[in-house]
């Protein structure tokens, strides 16, 4: 029963691979662009009656975006990322974008103390978290999560400017800063090709490229984290910059009464406690949004300190 | 962030934090962490709701007022408004007023006697007395001087940074207007910097009383005889004088690592015009075997060569500690008239935390410098001896040592504005460049000493 | 002592010049340099005061570049 779901996921994304499209809608004053990417619905609002602009963007910013997820994904077993992966624990040729986008999970994991590693995605072997509650049954031992832990650790990834080495066992994931990132480089297309105001939205990250016309400000619906449709969702007017969510609104596990979300502590292997049930940042750019509201999911309780003490506008639902 | 002298760093200044005790700053490591990923050096803020973000496009202002002042000399006071905008693509407009006013006695030129002398002022009319024994000073000389400066600089293509101002100085007998221009090009990283500059001024002198003849002698009498004024004139050519002065300056800035960088500049100058200074006269004196050896017999106006042509190179070094800041540097100038000098200044930054005020710092200051005397200086002349070319005995362009000790303290007051306070001590040493002294001039001081006191506050917001 | 300071002040100068590949920083190793403090004319106003005092009472100016427009005084 479980190869049989293994196996219709993996369709299904080789599907959605197949489904590269781009679609383009016309609206009173804008057009809106949309497509499938990392696993996320991604839509591109330009606010222009210009078709031919409309779909230049689209086409360029939904290839930028599909070139990153083939080169970062890690299902994608031709990636960069899987060839790392993979390597036993020989050294792998790296370029310049793969260099920085290291450097900058460097960085993370020094200004989060090590709680953020990209080297952490091995947990999942042990931890899985599905869009239904979860029994008892896959709720891992102390054991289990301590012998996964030893193929944790970033200290232990060796790069620089040309190669990356892996000690044997251990991989890394650009879950956490590759949706981001690529809302980031979809905002620098936008902004070389057009000055028209454009929204690039990844599957709740986004950023806009300037306030629209007239100086008024995009209006973003945050979802609220219960999936039940009593609450309403909130309303944000953003006129520069990015906004990400981090949360467990999808992807939790109930043990013993006990809600764990799935953003685990990479130094003791188990999910963080107490953290609210989604945040959203605000942030000059997407890839900032997001690790900020990563790191202070990872403070657990102290979360909307962490982010009241460094002066951040963020929203937080508990 | 402003962009400082002649490199541009296209990153935000922030804390360095490390300690997970301190409040660390991750907002602005997350900002330069990103810069670096995404290549960008625009920053765009994050605006939401109605909180407009202020910090963009708006105006910085320094403040300062600096008092100077020499032991029986001159006193100087100076206020400087300095006002800079960044507009959002790295583009500063610099505007800066200047007011000055100077008050007390300056050296004439003469050498001092063992009996009293009598001077006439530079317009021609009063005279003034001096006692025995002390150096001539002639204590007309106040005046205001106001300065305006207009600068603006940006980018004008990929790591090209350009600047152009512009300077208009007015002062009562004196109107200065100058313009300079600026390239910089940063490459490697923007670790390396060349830059070339050229800066280009039109002075115009009306001094009181007019430019002397050169070497002619100074009246002294009466000047409210009936044909004083008729005598006085044959003294004078003209009401007024001009000079040009042209600069080139060519830099090369290096980030050598993370905590040090270094400068090297090449500068040419050339100066054209009337360069003599009309309120200084040469003591002529009876030569070593007259019954007047030393004794002054007639005051003459000076007179130097109408053109100047300086040269300098300059090093300067900044190393940052783990908390403290070195500034070191020096400079080599020579010229053509054979004035050559060195010039090493240092400064130590040393922050105090918050103990003594918010982010508070003190910074110790030295300043060495050594020049010799141009080959025309001559702090007398020989009554009798043919007239040299050129000759002037202003100290100034003299052999000469002085230093500077220092300290500065800052500290942030209100809402994160800086105010700090500096005191150094400035002591000039004139020194004997080989004249032997005839006569009564051994028994006074030729080259006196020069303490002053130089005081400064200056308030930023 | 002035020969000392002048190979001191140059050592990196020659340096810089021959051999630039190895010198530099990455870009986010940039947090000590963006200090104001490492700025190369950090206090810009003391340095225009105290340039006018010591052109008016020495027979060197300047030198050190231009940004806030030259002296020009007498």
């Amino acid at each position: 029963m479980l190869l049989l779901l293994k196996l219709l996921i993996l369709f299904n994304e080789n599907y959605l691979n197949k489904n590269r499209v781009v679609q383009l809608v016309k609206n009173k004053d804008s057009y809106g662009i949309t497509f499938n990417a990392m696993a996320s619905p991604c839509e591109v609002i330009i606010q222009s009656t210009d078709k031919q602009l409309a779909t230049k963007l689209g086409n360029d910013i939904a290839s930028e975006v599909w070139r990153i997820e083939d080169k970062y994904s890690r299902y994608n077993h031709r990636s960069v990322c899987s060839a790392i992966n993979n390597s036993a624990g020989h050294c792998v040729a790296i370029d310049e974008e793969t260099y920085l986008l290291l450097n900058f999970a460097e960085q993370c994991y020094q200004l989060s103390d090590g709680l953020f590693d990209i080297s952490s995605g091995v947990l999942r072997k042990v931890w899985s978290f599905q869009n239904i509650q979860s029994n008892n049954d896959n709720f891992p031992t102390a054991v289990q999560v301590k012998q996964v832990l030893t193929n944790v650790g970033w200290r232990k990834v060796h790069f620089n400017q040309n190669k990356i080495t892996l000690v044997k066992g251990m991989e890394i994931d650009f879950g956490g800063i590759g949706k981001e990132y690529a809302v980031d480089r979809a905002i620098i297309i936008a902004k070389k090709l057009t000055n028209n105001p454009v929204l690039v939205n990844l599957g709740g990250d986004l950023a806009v490229t300037c306030s629209r016309i007239n100086n008024e400000p995009w209006q973003v619906a945050i979802e609220h984290p219960d999936i039940d449709n009593n609450h309403t969702d909130m309303i944000v007017s953003l006129k520069s910059g990015a906004l990400a969510t981090s949360g467990d609104a999808r992807r939790f596990i109930i043990n013993d009464g006990k809600r764990y979300g799935h953003i685990l502590n990479a130094k003791t292997g188990w999910p963080v406690e107490e953290a609210p049930r989604s945040i959203t940042v605000v942030a000059p750019q997407c890839i900032q949004a997001g690790i900020l509201a990563t790191l202070a999911l990872l403070q657990g309780t102290h979360a909307e300190q962490f982010l009241m003490e460094q002066e951040i506008k963020f929203w937080a639902r508990r | 962030m402003v962009a400082r002298g002649l490199a541009v760093v296209d990153v935000v200044v922030i804390n360095t934090m490390k300690n997970k005790t301190e409040k660390t700053n991750i907002k602005a490591a997350l900002t330069i962490a990103t810069a670096a990923l995404l290549g960008t050096s625009n920053f765009t803020k994050a605006e939401t709701t109605s909180i407009a973000n202020v910090e963009e496009n708006a105006w910085e202002f320094d403040s300062a007022f600096l008092f100077y002042s020499e032991a029986d000399r001159v006193s100087a006071g100076e206020a400087i408004f300095n006002a800079t905008k960044t507009f959002t693509d790295e583009e500063v407009l610099n505007l800066k007023l200047t007011v000055d006013a100077l008050t007390g006695a300056s050296a004439n030129g003469g050498v001092a006697q063992p009996n009293v002398q009598t001077f006439t002022r530079p317009s021609g009319s009063g005279q003034y007395t001096i006692a025995a024994g002390d150096t001539p000073l002639d204590d007309t000389f106040h005046d205001t001087r106001v300065q305006l400066n207009g600068q603006w600089t940006q980018p004008i293509a990929p790591n090209y940074t350009a600047s152009g101002g512009v300077h208009i100085s007015k002062e009562y007998d004196y109107l200065s207007l100058g313009v300079n221009g600026n390239l910089a090009f940063d490459f490697d990283r923007k670790n390396s910097t060349f830059s070339a500059g050229f800066s280009y001024f039109q002075d115009k002198f009306t001094p009181e009383g007019g430019i002397p003849k050169a070497f002619s002698s100074m009246l002294i009498g009466d000047s409210s005889l009936p044909n004083w004024d008729d005598e006085f004139a044959k003294t004078r050519i003209g009401s007024e004088d001009t000079k040009t002065t042209t600069d080139i300056l060519l830099g090369f800035t290096q980030v050598i690592n993370r905590r040090m960088i270094t400068q090297f500049n090449y500068s040419y100058s050339m100066v054209d015009g009337y360069l003599t200074d009309p309120f200084k006269i040469i003591s002529v004196v009876g030569g070593f075997n007259s019954i007047d050896a030393g004794v002054a017999q007639d005051y003459i106006y000076e007179s130097r060569p109408d053109s100047r042509i300086k040269q300098s190179i300059y090093a300067q070094s900044l190393y940052h500690f783990d908390k403290s800041v070195l500034d070191i540097s020096y400079r080599y100038m020579w010229d053509d008239w054979q004035i050559t000098s060195h010039t090493i200044d240092s400064r130590f930054r040393i922050p105090l935390g918050d103990a003594f005020g918010r982010e508070s710092y003190i910074q110790p200051h030295f300043r060495f410098y050594q020049q010799s005397a141009a080959e025309f200086y001559k702090p007398f002349l020989i009554d009798g001896a043919a007239l040299p070319t050129y000759a002037s005995a202003d100290y100034r362009i003299g052999e000469m040592t002085t230093f500077t000790v220092g300290l500065k303290y800052g500290l942030l007051v209100n809402n994160g504005h800086d105010l700090s306070f500096r005191l150094e001590y400035y002591r000039q040493t004139p020194t004997d460049a080989g004249f032997d002294e005839p006569g009564v001039l051994k028994g006074v001081d030729l080259y006196p000493t020069i303490d002053a006191i130089i005081a400064q506050v200056t308030y930023s917001f | 002592m002035i020969k000392e300071m002048k190979l001191v002040l140059f050592i990196p100068l020659i340096i810089g010049v021959t051999g630039c590949a190895s010198l530099g920083v990455e870009p986010w190793e940039r947090d000590l340099l963006a200090k104001d403090e490492m700025s190369l004319n950090a206090a810009p106003v003391d340095s225009a005061l105290d340039d006018h005092i010591y052109f008016s009472k020495e027979a060197s100016s300047g030198g050190k570049g231009f940004g806030g427009g030259g002296c020009g005084c007498n």
